[in-house]
């Protein structure tokens, strides 16, 4: 499946070299992402911010295996995104990435139950009662499982689409405007939840943001502008 | 997730279960209908009890196909052959006024010899020159009753009697009256033997392969098995033809439903390429889906072939009842199953290639 790494800083679990993403081509090349270094170790909760366009997105999708870089490499727990093909970047997402979206991406024709345990599935190991359980008393969805998303309010939505995420146990949640699309007080819910989950069980957390206030729930800020990385700031 | 996402579309998955159980139900049907008219023919020319059924030479096992070269005098020669105990001159004609029957002349006397004769459920036997006899079919589903007038091959006819069905047609006419009708003065289309005894037929076939070589014997236990589509010119084009169309149905509807299905998903499907779902992922809930409702669809199918049956029976009595059997129930699951999944196969093809940052944009 993935092709390790000989020489690699094994302690880090994500890290981009001179990573680049062009849309387009010849005239029409529009640069999303111009040579970004970013070094994300174990258990660190990261947050990305920086104005629409700059390529925060691009930059999730691609270390997320979703996209692949025009140049550069992206090394996820020591595997080359860069060298894989389709089907080994989506079997690297499949077992060691968990995503959370914006928009929540919850399937509307399954409950919340098997929403979560879909994830399980797909990777391949079943049903796991056990982690189940563990995960959706940590969230809080003991007693919302049998509904299905349109029965949900916006933060359980999301509370279940990051009960997908972590259902798998990945090596890294990357979570795209998670609190985009709730209220203040869902927001905080929601951000008191990563963070729980980075420090109670190590999970090891990107995200990106608008909010600044946000943003201060990670322990390094990294701010982009232009498809590039022009700051970082550890709380 | 298939039954969720088939569930939860119920007018897609109605309309699609509806179209897939048409094209179940016009393979049924139209296999079931030519069937059983073949088997119901064949069943009424075994039921005339005849051992042994002569024709000219080359014959169709259709007596409708053949024409009249036989002369009547043959009957006598074939009369006197050991082992054979009677013999019925039949001439067969194809009537197309109001309905398609066959109608067959013969000699009262002889045919009776050999069949039994008739059971009569009213009226008599043929005497004069215009009488006929019908059927209790022909006369249930045409109203036809005794002293009436039917109006045949372009004459008309009196009601003289209403028989049992099963005796060979359902129309039956004087020998003679037939021969100056079609212009067969003392000829017949076939010759049915009776032999003093079952297991002489062999014996008997013998003999009349000697009196008339090259003349067309057979055997009338084999009978049935020789009725089959394809020794009908042109039936086993037709089945094809009408099975092509039943596919296109389910193949053209199940194409339209998982495509707008696809596109309608496309995030759904974004979302599963996020958590890893590989292509194969993604093509087997396609086809999965797609395989649930060529199943449903086939059951409704069956169902829908019962009452189609049960309607012909009502609309038409004369028809026989449509032969719906095991093997043609399956062959329509696996042509429902097989069109729907060819179906399917660009929308999955289409399904699995989605790029997932795209999907995931998709609105």
């Amino acid at each position: 499946m993935a092709k390790r790494c000989r020489g690699l800083r094994l302690e880090l679990i994500l890290k981009t070299e001179n990573l680049w993403k062009i849309y387009g081509s010849g005239k029409m090349e529009v640069p999303a992402l111009q040579g970004v270094n970013v070094e994300v170790a174990p258990g660190e909760f990261v947050s990305i911010m920086g104005p629409s366009g700059c390529g925060k997105s691009t930059l999730l999708h691609v270390i997320g295996g979703l996209a692949k870089a025009s140049r550069g490499r992206v090394l996820l727990d020591g595997n080359d995104l860069a060298t894989m093909n389709d089907a080994e970047r989506t079997s690297l997402r499949r077992h060691k990435v968990g995503f959370v979206f914006q928009k929540f991406n919850l399937l509307p024709t399954l409950d919340a139950r098997h929403n979560i345990t879909l994830a399980q599935h797909i990777h391949g190991n079943g049903y796991d009662p056990h982690r189940f359980d563990l995960v959706t008393n940590l969230l809080g969805l003991g007693a919302r499982l049998n509904h299905r998303p349109s029965e949900l309010s916006g933060g359980e939505q999301q509370r279940v689409a990051l009960a997908r995420a972590i259902i798998s146990e990945p090596k890294i949640v990357l979570a795209d405007e998670p609190t985009g699309n709730l209220d203040t007080k869902s927001s905080d819910a929601v951000l008191s939840l990563l963070r729980h989950l980075n420090r109670e069980l190590g999970q090891t957390i990107v995200m990106i943001t608008h909010n600044p206030e946000a943003a201060t729930y990670g322990n390094r800020v990294l701010h982009m502008r232009d498809g590039m990385v022009v700051d970082s700031v550890v709380h | 997730m298939i039954s969720q996402n088939v569930t939860h579309r119920p007018v897609r998955t109605f309309v699609t279960m509806i179209a897939v159980a048409l094209e179940v139900t016009l393979v049924i049907i139209v296999i079931g209908v030519t069937s059983a008219l073949l088997m119901d023919s064949a069943k009424r020319t075994e039921g005339v009890g005849a051992d042994i059924m002569v024709q000219p030479p080359s014959a169709s096992v259709f007596l409708g196909f053949t024409g009249a070269p036989m002369p009547v005098a043959i009957g006598t020669k074939l009369q006197q052959l050991q082992y054979v105990q009677a013999v019925a001159p039949v001439l067969t004609q194809l009537n197309s006024v109001n309905s398609l029957e066959m109608v067959w002349g013969i000699d009262p006397t002889s045919f009776r010899a050999v069949s039994g004769g008739f059971v009569y459920y009213s009226g008599r036997a043929l005497q004069n020159a215009d009488d006929i006899l019908v059927d209790d079919v022909y006369a249930r589903a045409h109203k036809a009753h005794v002293g009436e007038m039917l109006h045949v091959l372009g004459h008309d006819f009196h009601i003289a009697g209403v028989v049992e069905h099963g005796k060979g047609a359902r129309l039956f006419v004087l020998l003679s009256t037939l021969q100056q009708m079609s212009g067969a003065t003392d000829k017949a289309t076939v010759f049915f033997v009776k032999c003093d005894r079952s297991d002489h037929t062999l014996a008997a076939m013998d003999k009349v392969n000697q009196l008339l070589p090259n003349y067309t014997v057979r055997p009338m236990k084999d009978y049935i098995q020789m009725f089959t589509a394809s020794n009908v010119p042109g039936l086993a084009a037709l089945r094809t033809v009408m099975i092509a169309i039943a596919v296109s149905i389910g193949f053209l509807v199940i194409f339209l439903s998982m495509y707008t299905t696809v596109n309608e998903r496309t995030r759904e499907i974004g979302v599963l390429k996020s958590l890893g779902a590989s292509k194969l992922y993604v093509a087997r809930i396609i086809l999965s889906e797609t395989a649930l409702l060529c199943v449903g669809g086939f059951v409704v199918g069956i169902g829908l072939s019962f009452l189609v049956r049960v309607l012909i029976r009502l609309l038409f009595p004369s028809l026989p009842q449509a032969l719906i059997t095991l093997e043609w129930c399956v062959y329509a699951c696996l042509i429902a199953v097989a069109g729907g999944l060819l179906g399917a196969l660009y929308p999955t093809w289409m399904a699995s290639r989605k790029d997932p940052v795209e999907a995931l944009a998709y609105e």
